[in-house]
């Protein structure tokens, strides 16, 4: 049995020596006594040599049921010979019996009592019987020793069954005791770990980092977050927010995501440093809640755009001095086309004498001067100069006019009221552009199809051709100003599109598929009463 | 007989211009583009080139190049709005006979003409 140690090796043999020690006391107190070289005697120094062999026996060994009760049986025996040599139901040896019950019943194999009781009981009996014949079993001497032995019996089994219950709980509850406290120990331990594992990896993350209380202290601050505003950890964490200069804005931010109870995402926040630097930071704000659902907090996670800035500043730059010299070249180009026209026809002019061919000449002349007027306006419409003026436009009458004139088979479908607000000349030359587009990409068996409808809000236009598509790796450039994949094109056609949608707050798709034909979806805002 | 001059360019009143300036002294024949020329001068004789370099279809240079795998004595004039050497015009200077930027002056083109097949 795995319970108290109640009755261990060390106990037993010291109650087994009082055992032997009241034998002795009993043998040599009894009618017959104690003498040297006698029965009694031997029997004496066998208990004590069984003893002290007994104390040597590994622990485990005593502890096994059959070898304790096999120990107390041989005490019995013992004791039954001391009862036989001081002279049986007339001796008082019968008592150490008890405390040999007591000791079977009390000891590690509590249920050892009852069965130690019944074979002394046999044995006293039999022995009584041998040693003086003639004695009743309804003795009063057996009446009451026997019942004793078995009463002794119970009760100590019992005295020793409650011992050890309560022992057990009480080593229970002193383990549990000593589990709980590890527990809590490694409970402590895990947090502290935990703590510095939150630290180091708050403190390793590129971003900046601050976390601030309901009331806006500030909590948690991370070397990045210093970095950017420029002041200590010491000189953040436990301030209000409002009382750090220059960061302000955020704070308005990160009131409003407690107020509402929303993470901020991607939200753009031009705080100052402490060198009252400007500093723009994409942040996201999120607020704390803790595990009864109510805010406690917000950590805003932040990152330092001025790089970025600087480099798309640089991109900018250097984009504008590629469209710069891009445009130079086509301004160039187209302008000189319709100008060898108009200064050629002009040197012809002084040496003609022919009414007609005269006539013809000036005629080619001012068609240049279209050309080139035509050019100019390209250039104001991609470069946002002329200002916009608005209209309500009828789509579908402006888009019948514009592809009327054109050589191209098409069919306009109008399923809503078609009116949008806009500047007209931009429109039609939006659609104008998108419809080129799409009779260049087609042959002379090619259709266009035009669906004008009324989608969430905006009116949308469907520019469908059936021509050759445009090749996905394009697909991405196509509004890239002097992008193009035509020998003759300008490469503006389409960054006009883009920039006149632009200018209109509409927006447009280009989906394509090569051999099958290239779809344009239009939306442009619908016109709502002059809104 | 007059001698018969090629003129390719995209643009109509190019080719309308260079018509009036040259059709007094020689045949002139248009092509609207680079394919058409390289069809033409094989299939036609013809005493000189007046070509544009962009252009849809054909690319003038690469109209020049099939032009002198055919023909390799037909002289070559490049008109274009780009100079020599700006952008992509990068031309062997062994295929072509003169280059000219655009505008064109009257003299100057009836001159390199004259030069070239005479009239």
């Amino acid at each position: 049995m795995d319970i108290i140690n109640f009755m261990n090796k060390r106990a037993l043999s010291l109650l087994r020596f009082v055992l032997i020690l009241s034998t002795i006391l009993v043998m040599t107190y009894s009618n017959k006594g104690l003498h040297f070289g006698e029965p009694g005697y031997f029997l004496a120094i066998i208990y004590l040599i069984s003893n002290f062999i007994l104390v040597r026996l590994p622990e485990r060994l005593i502890n096994m049921p059959a070898v304790s009760f096999a120990i107390f049986l041989f005490d019995i025996i013992i004791i039954s010979a001391g009862v036989y040599l001081t002279g049986g139901v007339q001796t008082d040896f019968y008592l150490i019996y008890f405390l040999i019950i007591f000791i079977a019943s009390t000891g590690q194999n509590t249920g050892a009592g009852i069965p130690i009781a019944i074979v002394a009981s046999i044995i006293y009996i039999w022995l009584v019987h041998h040693t003086e014949p003639g004695i009743s079993l309804w003795d009063s001497r057996f009446l009451i020793r026997i019942p004793f032995l078995f009463i002794v019996s119970f009760v100590s089994s019992y005295w020793s069954e409650s011992m050890h219950k309560e022992l057990k709980k009480k080593e229970e509850l002193e383990r549990f005791n000593r589990e709980l406290k590890k527990e809590v120990e490694r409970i402590a331990a895990k947090e502290i770990e935990l703590r510095i594992y939150n630290e180091k990896l708050i403190n390793s993350v590129a971003s900046g980092i601050i976390a601030v209380n309901i009331d806006g202290v500030i909590m948690t601050v991370n070397p990045e977050a210093e970095r950017v505003f420029g002041y200590k950890k010491d000189e953040l964490i436990d301030y209000h927010i409002k009382s750090i200069p220059g960061i302000e804005p955020l704070y308005e931010k990160i009131e409003s995501s407690m107020k509402n109870g929303k993470a901020i995402i991607r939200e753009e926040v031009e705080v100052l440093n402490r060198n009252q630097e400007k500093i723009p930071l994409g942040c996201n704000i999120t607020p704390l809640i803790n595990p009864g659902g109510d805010i406690s907090g917000c950590v805003v996670l932040f990152r330092d755009l001025s790089e970025i800035r600087r480099l798309e500043e640089q991109l900018r730059h250097s984009e504008r001095l590629s469209y710069l010299g891009k445009m130079a070249s086509w301004v160039a180009h187209e302008i000189r086309n319709p100008l060898t026209s108009i200064d050629g026809f002009a040197q012809l002019l002084f040496d003609i004498k022919d009414e007609k061919k005269r006539e013809s000449y000036i005629s080619e002349i001012r068609q240049g001067v279209k050309r080139i007027n035509n050019i100019i306006d390209d250039i104001l419409t991609f470069a946002r100069i002329k200002r916009l003026e608005f209209t309500k436009i009828d789509l579908k009458n402006l888009i019948e006019n514009t592809i009327g004139n054109m050589k191209v088979k098409y069919q306009l479908n109008c399923y809503t009221e078609p009116l949008i607000k806009g500047e007209e000349e931009a429109i039609r030359r939006l659609f104008l552009n998108l419809i080129n587009n799409s009779v260049e990409a087609m042959d002379e068996n090619g259709m266009i199809v035009i669906n004008i409808d009324a989608k969430n809000g905006w009116i949308l236009t469907e520019v469908i051709d059936n021509g050759k598509g445009i090749p996905e790796k394009d697909l991405k450039n196509i509004f890239t100003p002097f992008f193009t994949t035509k020998p003759r094109g300008t490469g503006l056609g389409l960054a006009i599109v883009k920039k006149i949608i632009d200018d209109h707050n509409g927006k447009i798709e280009i989906r394509s598929e090569l051999g099958k034909g290239t779809t344009c979806l239009v939306y442009l805002p619908k016109y709502n009463n002059g809104r | 007989m007059k001698k018969r001059i090629l003129i390719c360019d995209d643009d109509a009143s190019i080719r309308a211009f260079l018509r009036e300036a040259l059709e007094n002294n020689y045949e002139i024949v248009e092509a609207d583009d680079g394919k058409e020329a390289v069809r033409l001068i094989t299939r036609e004789h013809f005493d000189l080139l007046i070509t544009d370099i962009k252009m849809p279809g054909t690319h003038g240079l690469e109209a020049i190049e099939r032009i002198r795998e055919r023909n390799k004595e037909i002289p070559i004039i490049i008109c274009s709005a780009y100079r020599l050497m700006e952008d992509d015009i990068i031309v062997k200077t062994s295929d072509v006979s003169a280059f000219i930027t655009k505008p064109i002056e009257v003299p100057t083109i009836r001159k390199k003409v004259f030069e070239l097949i005479g009239s």
